[in-house]
């Protein structure tokens, strides 16, 4: 049976445990029992609970004080439908790597995806289906999926893990399933059921007329949708121009390293959306969350853009290991508050070495400053003035240098004219005048000489005038 | 004999292994653009993928423009110099003025001898060519070991700057030289160390202003007697340049 390339062909992606897992996906196991609840007509009712908590007895529906009653240590967490929306903005933006035709419906936690165009790059639907699966898997979150000619079809299809392979099959294939699966509100679903249907083919068996006239045409619409004979647009999803994620710990985090473990996710997840949208991240910025205690803000640069992950990793690291946590971290935050042109020349095969040595040095002071802080890893630069203490100043690697040639002056210089007494050196060659800085109040007249000490080091040494009279050590020939 | 072939197929393709009667000259090496010391290294330079020590009881000795050939090489090849917590600050218009090109040269700064060492071998690990340029004021064999490990995966020249107190440790740098003031004749070079021969007789590397001038110490109550030019020229800011001393 095989499709066509052109045939749309839809992806469903399920995403039933959304809210558990926005909560779960920070922790390494899942040791601690959590549910998830939500108010529905005034009572706080259980509506999804990991597996420590389901081997204890809780169960969805159930209300929130008696899952309590089970066990007192767990953690009932109110559902955060902003939160889901959040994340399923984000989880369109990587997919966004896998198809350029990504939509979030409105009404339900999932997405769809549009598989038969990059059927080439990706193979068939079932197989980049299950790709996304176990690749959301490791970001996370539980998704199933399914494939149809039209997304509410792909939709009832990854309730079963079916693949559709054409519009013509829809019928026969979502036949036997349960009516309970249609997208149809509780009241609509009450009454089919009230009349005896009990399975999609029931009701795809009834003529569109005698439909109508029950329902109205919202049911019929659906249907028609489902098996093609509707048009179904959906507005596709544009990906961002930053990337912002937010990840709570149900359980407190107290050592740095053990941060490692949500981060690689949160970061993964970025690089799947720069994938997506061809872009690169060059600079990162983490907020750890404390309880009661100001947030830790952590900001990593990097020397060029990049989409790699294990480079950010590497990063990530060595700044985790020099980490002091003032508290237990309670959420993570990860930004890429700007999200730039990727270019692909970083992967050129032919790459002449000058480039091949830049790229090592990037990485090279990326680890550094990444342990070291920004400051500490520099280059240098001359700086037009006369006085040699203000003739340089560090400079970033992106920056030219610039200097005039004096070869004979001393390769080092001491970071502070260190005071001396002429009697102990034996004067080689002078004087050298330099007079400076009247302009601005650090004005000096000096004389300088090259000098040699006992043990014959060659050494640079000033005669000062102004501002203050006296002898001065300030520079080595070495 | 098939016993013998192996061996000297082994001694031919492994630099670290060589017969004690001549010098090794598998040795990877960059010149050191001094042929007198050139003539006198197993290779005829500066070893690569090692580690080399220049021990110096006090600075000043000629021991960082001995490098200067070979730096600016470097830099000029579009490779790096990566200088780890040198003690002073580079002079850039100096370093400039011997042809090194500043834009190739990374200075890092650590607070602790231990991040020192880190950044060091951070520094020498990786494939690219290069120069690592280190001052560890107390360094432990085993640190050491670590640190020529590094290079020896990378095709890095590296040069460890030791204090006088290093001369009785044990080390396992490729190459160990002690630089000693020589008068008129410049700086001494002792080979102590060489990996692929034995140590050779020391070299004599010339420095300027090897005769002084002997000129009585200004009076620096009297600022009129220092005015008078030596051999140079005023600029329009007062700076005064004098020629005999480029070097």
């Amino acid at each position: 049976m095989q499709k066509s390339t052109s045939t749309p062909c839809w992806l469903g992606i399920r995403l039933p445990h959304l809210a558990l897992d926005l909560l779960t996906r920070g922790q390494a196991r899942n040791g601690l029992p959590i549910a998830v609840s939500e108010s529905i007509k005034r009572r706080e009712l259980i509506i999804d609970c990991n597996p420590a908590a389901l081997s204890v007895g809780v169960k969805a529906g159930m209300p929130a004080t008696a899952a309590l009653g089970l066990v007192d240590t767990l953690q009932v967490v109110e559902r955060d439908t902003g939160a889901e929306q959040r994340a399923l903005q984000r989880l369109a933006a990587w997919c966004y790597q896998y198809s350029n035709q990504v939509s979030i419906p409105a009404d339900r936690n999932g997405l769809f995806l549009e598989a038969g165009a990059s059927e080439r790059l990706f193979g068939r639907p079932q197989t980049l289906g299950n790709r996304l699966g176990r690749e959301l898997g490791q970001l996370g979150y539980h998704a199933m999926t399914g494939s149809a000619a039209t997304p509410e079809a792909a939709w009832l299809a990854a309730y079963e893990g079916l693949h559709i392979y054409s519009a013509g099959h829809i019928r026969q294939q979502i036949g036997p399933l349960p009516l309970g699966r249609l997208q149809l509100d509780a009241a609509q679903q009450l009454a089919l059921e009230r009349m005896g249907f009990r399975q999609v083919r029931d009701l795809l068996r009834l003529p569109r007329k005698a439909l109508t006239r029950r329902f109205g045409p919202t049911v019929a619409d659906y249907l028609d949708r489902v098996l093609g004979i509707q048009a179904d647009p959906r507005t596709l999803y544009q990906p961002p121009e930053t990337f912002a994620s937010r990840m709570d710990l149900p359980a407190e985090i107290t050592t740095s390293q053990a941060l490692l473990f949500p981060l690689k996710r949160l970061v993964e997840e970025l690089c799947g959306v720069l994938r997506g949208g061809d872009t690169a991240a060059q600079s990162l910025q983490i907020v750890l969350g404390h309880e009661d205690h100001e947030d830790t803000l952590l900001e990593l640069g990097l020397q060029s853009p990049t989409q790699a992950q294990a480079r950010l990793m590497t990063v990530l690291r060595e700044r985790l290991e020099r980490l002091r946590l003032p508290r237990p971290v309670r959420e993570i935050r990860l930004e890429a508050p700007q999200l730039l042109q990727f270019s692909a020349g970083q992967h050129s095969l032919f790459m002449d070495t000058t480039t091949e040595h830049k790229q090592g040095i990037e990485q090279l002071v990326e680890r550094l400053q990444a342990r070291l802080g920004r400051e500490s890893v520099t280059g240098i630069t001359g700086v037009e003035d006369h006085r040699p203490e203000y003739s340089w100043r560090p400079r970033t690697l992106d920056e030219q240098a610039d200097c005039t040639a004096l070869a004979h002056r001393p390769s080092w210089l001491l970071p502070k004219p260190k005071r001396c007494t002429i009697e102990d050196y034996e004067i080689l060659a002078g004087p050298e005048r330099i007079e400076s800085g009247w302009w601005d109040g650090r004005d000096c007249r000096r004389d300088y000489f090259i000098v040699r000490d006992t043990h014959g080091s060659t050494l640079w040494a000033f005669h000062e005038y102004k501002p203050r009279r006296g002898w001065y050590l300030h520079g080595i020939f070495a | 004999m098939p016993q013998n072939s192996t061996i000297s197929k082994l001694l031919s393709t492994t630099p670290q292994l060589w017969q004690g009667h001549r010098a090794n000259h598998a040795q990877r090496t960059l010149p050191t653009g001094h042929v007198r010391l050139d003539a006198r290294l197993p290779g005829g330079g500066w070893p690569l993928g090692a580690i080399t020590e220049l021990i110096c009881a006090k600075p000043g000795l000629g021991e960082f423009s001995l490098l200067f050939p070979t730096l600016t090489n470097i830099s000029k090849q579009g490779q790096w110099i990566i200088m780890i917590d040198p003690p002073w600050i580079p002079y850039p218009a100096s370093l400039h003025g011997h042809g090194l090109l500043l834009e190739q040269l990374l200075l890092v700064r650590t607070h602790q001898e231990k991040e020192s060492l880190w950044a060091c071998e951070q520094a020498l690990s990786g494939g690219q060519s290069g120069a690592v340029l280190a001052w560890p004021e107390r360094i432990s064999f085993t640190r050491l070991r670590r640190l020529q490990l590094a290079a020896e995966n990378s095709g890095k020249v590296a040069f460890l700057f030791r204090p006088e107190n290093a001369l009785d440790a044990a080390s396992p740098a490729a190459l160990r030289l002690q630089l000693e003031a020589g008068g008129q004749r410049g700086t001494r070079i002792n080979v102590l160390k060489c990996r692929g021969s034995r140590p050779v007789e020391p070299a004599w590397i010339p420095r300027p202003y090897a005769q002084a001038h002997t000129r009585p110490i200004p009076n620096p109550q009297a600022p009129g007697a220092l005015t008078q030019p030596v051999a140079g020229t005023t600029t329009s800011r007062g700076q005064r340049t004098i020629s005999h001393l480029s070097v």
